[in-house]
């Protein structure tokens, strides 16, 4: 028998009709690990919430179909124990932390059960260990970092022991490190205590190889159920999905027939063919001398916010038309600071951030509009307006510009004509990207900053941003970004600075940053490490490799 | 709450009474503040208080609420030297103002305001100490039990203030980058500016108000009886404090209902009595007996244990 069984599920959200799910058929295992992966407003998050009972007890609609845990039909188990049974762990930390102190917020759950104090403080200690949560137990929520926000999160929830882990996109906020730490936890829940795991994760480089199960969504329905992996991969190569991790996608598109799932497996699969020092990749070289007009100078920078946390020290920078900049570095590193320092948000407290040879400071924000774009890490602190043509013409009305075919141009190019007239919060999440992107565009700055840009978006999407921020790029607009997004900043950014307490500590080529770290490095970039001559950090790059063979 | 510090909030969770203990100390303070009229009881309990703030390691902090209450002790002063015609010493003698009559400053005037100032900064300082020394979460603990929901309904509201806050000023960096310009001179031009902001600020926060709810269901909130983990401990530290707030208490009002602690501005300053200050020195001391505790555990660690 079935673990959970999915039959012909289909949910329509309240006053909506087209469904977000449509005829659903599935069947799990206990112990498995699923991944759920598909675009953004696929139906990846209502199926779990099917599974977890909030919908449509928490959500209403109309829903036909069942959905039978250990046989029994998920209408008829009491909430206790469908509570009991199923664990959810949301996106955003922030929106899920009720409590202000961290024991608080690990007991939430087993108050809500009932459970007596002696077992919850067997349990408190327990999964204060298992995750390093001990020291931090007094602690008030506000001041831990994301990474800790969603581990307390993740440890609240596990402290109630559910016999099935939901996690919805539970890394994306998430440096690589804070990223992987997680992703080790959740496989050792799953490995040694057998725990179902059903992961809902857009950076499959993350995850793909731990999953027993993959099951891809597309428009409200299953379109792939599958649990070998080699399968899965050669189907998607086959339709084109682009629902693949870097590294089988390179494999596949290298004309590899046996395509490896890990990077200790690619390597294995290569090393034997490649001779050391041998290959070296006829890399288009770029004309390095000719640098452009000179945009941005930060000059010894620092920034001490009024607590006296020292965010910001000694921090030196160029920026020139037409570069395009990743900003890398573990939470609270101080990328954020920089941008808004940069910006003219926050004032240094010592040295000077100049933008075209004039000190940012001598002008008040709002007048740089003009010339510095800043995608914050928000999309939706842009959007209020009743449609989407008129969040763009917003910025045009502030800064008095004209209305003229820009806004219709930039509607095209963003591919958002069609969602001219809609609501802007009714889009999904790549959608509002790409409005709070367009109202930023709109004013065409020369410097375009955007924080986290990648969040929440999907192989496609982010694919589809890199595009546009590479077309800029060639017209001579200078892009800084901050991402924890690796492969998007391998694939698409020129330069890479990686930062730690407040200090950039390496800035260079991507190739030269990228090829030989550890947590901030590409999937193509550890396949041939050691085994090359020449740093290979693109799908591009690594395809060339892979085709001398 | 976002004022705490990490480091400095470990400690005093280490130092940590019972909030009922702590509520009766603040709120003893407070009542004594009004009640008397005396400055010398009064400053005596400003003292009090601040030896216990400092006893917590909130020196800083103090020192920005003192800030703000020297301000209003300022304007404290001012009036009533302007408004007051009392009192006999005569500092100055000034010309004649609309509606006031002569300018008539006088020394039992400056110090009649100087005492209300120094009432003021003592609830101001009782305000800085609930602030740091009473976590929200062991307040909604102990309006727990039954009123669980209105509990919960409190430390949300807590936990949000802060991050409203912080989501408002984020919301308008990103519209100050839009060109939106928050720092137009007239007042309807400033609402016009800042009401996008909000706009953003009410339909965000509603959003995280469902993302809230749907965590607390997905955590089985409202499931029916539920337990409770934290139990506040009683200790002896507690009844020790609570002995002295009482006895402070109680000699405070037997000093008031003899006459011992009154005191008159007018027409003369009344002279102080050496009696007066052996009481206010008192009823100081067993108001710093909180403070006692703190330092007595920096220096024996293990009396924590113990008391």
């Amino acid at each position: 028998m079935a673990f959970i069984k999915v039959e012909d599920l289909t949910y329509y959200y309240p006053g909506t009709e087209a469904p977000a799910l449509k005829g659903i058929n599935l069947s799990l295992n206990r112990g498995e690990f699923v991944l759920l992966v598909g675009s953004s407003g696929c139906g990846k998050s209502s199926l779990v919430r099917a599974l977890a009972g909030l919908i449509p007890d928490f959500y209403g609609g109309k829903i036909g179909g069942h959905i039978y845990l250990e046989g029994q039909e998920i209408r008829t188990i009491t909430r206790p124990a469908l509570v009991k049974k199923v664990g959810m762990v949301f996106q955003d930390p922030e929106s899920q932390l009720i409590m202000s102190n961290v024991e608080q917020e690990l007991v939430l759950g087993m108050e809500n059960l009932g459970l007596p104090v002696s077992l919850m403080k067997r349990r408190v200690m327990e999964v204060g260990e298992a995750f390093s949560l001990s020291p931090y137990r007094q602690h008030s929520v506000n001041e831990l970092s994301g990474g800790l926000k969603q581990k307390v999160v993740l440890a609240s929830v596990l402290a109630m022991q559910p016999e099935i882990l939901i996690l919805d996109e539970p890394t994306s906020q998430l440096d690589p490190v804070a990223g992987e730490e997680i992703l080790t936890i959740v496989r050792k829940l799953n490995e040694d205590q057998g725990m179902t795991v059903i992961l809902i994760e857009q950076r499959l480089e993350r995850c793909f190889h731990l999953a027993d199960r993959v099951v891809v969504m597309d428009k409200g329905r299953i379109v792939q159920n599958r649990t070998s992996l080699e399968e899965l991969v050669t189907w998607a190569v086959e339709e084109g999905s682009p629902f693949l991790p870097p590294l089988p996608k390179l494999f596949a598109k290298s004309g590899f027939t046996q395509i490896p799932l890990t990077v200790k497996e690619g390597r294995k699969l290569i090393s034997d063919k490649i001779e050391e020092t041998k290959v070296v990749v006829a890399e288009e070289k770029k004309d390095e001398g000719k640098k452009q007009e000179l945009l941005l100078q930060v000059e010894n920078v620092a920034y001490t916010y009024e607590n006296g946390v020292e965010a910001l020290t000694g921090i030196n920078l160029d920026f020139f038309a037409g570069d395009f900049l990743v900003l890398m570095g573990e939470n609270a590193a101080g990328k954020t600071t920089l941008l808004k320092t940069i910006r003219g948000l926050l004032q240094p407290t010592k040295g000077t951030v100049r933008f075209g040879g004039e000190e940012i400071k001598e002008r008040p924000v709002e007048e740089w509009a003009k010339d510095i774009g800043y995608l914050s890490q928000h999309p939706g602190d842009y959007l209020f307006l009743p449609t989407v043509r008129e969040e763009i013409e917003f910025a045009l009305d502030n800064l008095h510009l004209p209305k003229d075919s820009r806004v219709n141009f930039l509607l095209e190019k963003l591919g958002l004509t069609k969602f001219a007239e809609s609501y802007a919060r009714d889009l999904s999440t790549g959608e509002r990207q790409r409005v709070a992107l367009a109202t930023v565009l709109v004013a065409e700055p020369k410097l375009i900053i955007l924080d986290e840009p990648t969040r929440g978006l999907d192989y496609e999407l982010k694919a589809y941003l890199g595009e546009i921020l590479q077309d800029l790029q060639q017209a001579g607009q200078a892009i800084l970004l901050v991402t924890h997004d690796v492969e998007f900043a391998a694939e698409y950014a020129t330069e890479i600075a990686l930062m730690t307490q407040g200090t950039i500590i390496a800035k260079g080529k991507k190739e030269e940053i990228l090829s030989d770290s550890t947590f901030f490095s590409p999937q193509v970039a550890k396949l041939f490490r050691n085994l090359v001559v020449d740093p290979i950090v693109t799908l591009e790059q690594g395809k060339l490799v892979l085709e001398e063979f | 709450m976002n004022v705490y510090k990490q480091k400095e909030e470990q400690e005093r969770m280490r130092q940590r009474l019972h909030p009922v203990t702590v509520l009766l100390y603040l709120g003893a303070v407070v009542f004594l503040s009004l009640f008397f009229a005396h400055p010398l009881f009064l400053l005596s309990l400003f003292i009090a208080v601040g030896i216990v703030i400092l006893s917590y390691g909130l020196g800083r902090e103090w020192v920005g609420y003192l800030k703000v209450g020297l301000g209003f002790l300022l304007v404290i002063m001012m009036v009533n030297v302007l408004l007051v015609r009392a009192g006999s010493t005569i500092l100055f003698l000034g010309p004649t103002l609309p509606g006031l009559g002569r300018m008539r400053i006088t020394w039992e005037a400056l110090c009649y305001g100087l005492g209300m100032g120094l009432r003021l900064l003592v609830i101001i300082s009782v305000f800085c100490l609930l602030m740091y020394v009473l976590h929200p979460d062991r307040l909604i603990q102990l309006l727990g039990g039954r009123s669980y929901k209105t509990a919960l309904t409190l430390g949300l509201s807590l936990r949000l203030f802060p991050l409203m806050r912080t989501d408002f000023l984020r919301i308008t960096e990103v519209q100050q980058c839009r060109g939106v310009n928050y720092r137009a001179q007239k007042k309807r031009d400033k609402v016009r500016q800042i009401i996008p902001a909000l706009r953003v600020l009410l339909l965000s926060s509603l959003e995280r108000a469902f993302q809230l709810a749907e965590s607390l269901q997905a955590r089985g909130y409202g499931l029916g009886r539920r337990s409770y983990y934290a139990r506040q401990k009683w200790r002896l530290r507690d009844k020790i404090i609570i002995i002295c707030i009482c006895g402070g208490v109680l000699l405070s009002l037997w000093l008031v209902g003899s006459g011992q602690a009154a005191y008159s501005y007018y027409p003369r300053l009344q002279s102080v009595k050496t009696v007066e200050i052996y009481w206010s020195v008192l009823i100081g001391l067993l108001f710093i007996v909180p403070a006692c505790f703190n330092w007595g555990w920096k220096k024996w660690p293990s009396l924590r244990s113990r008391i």
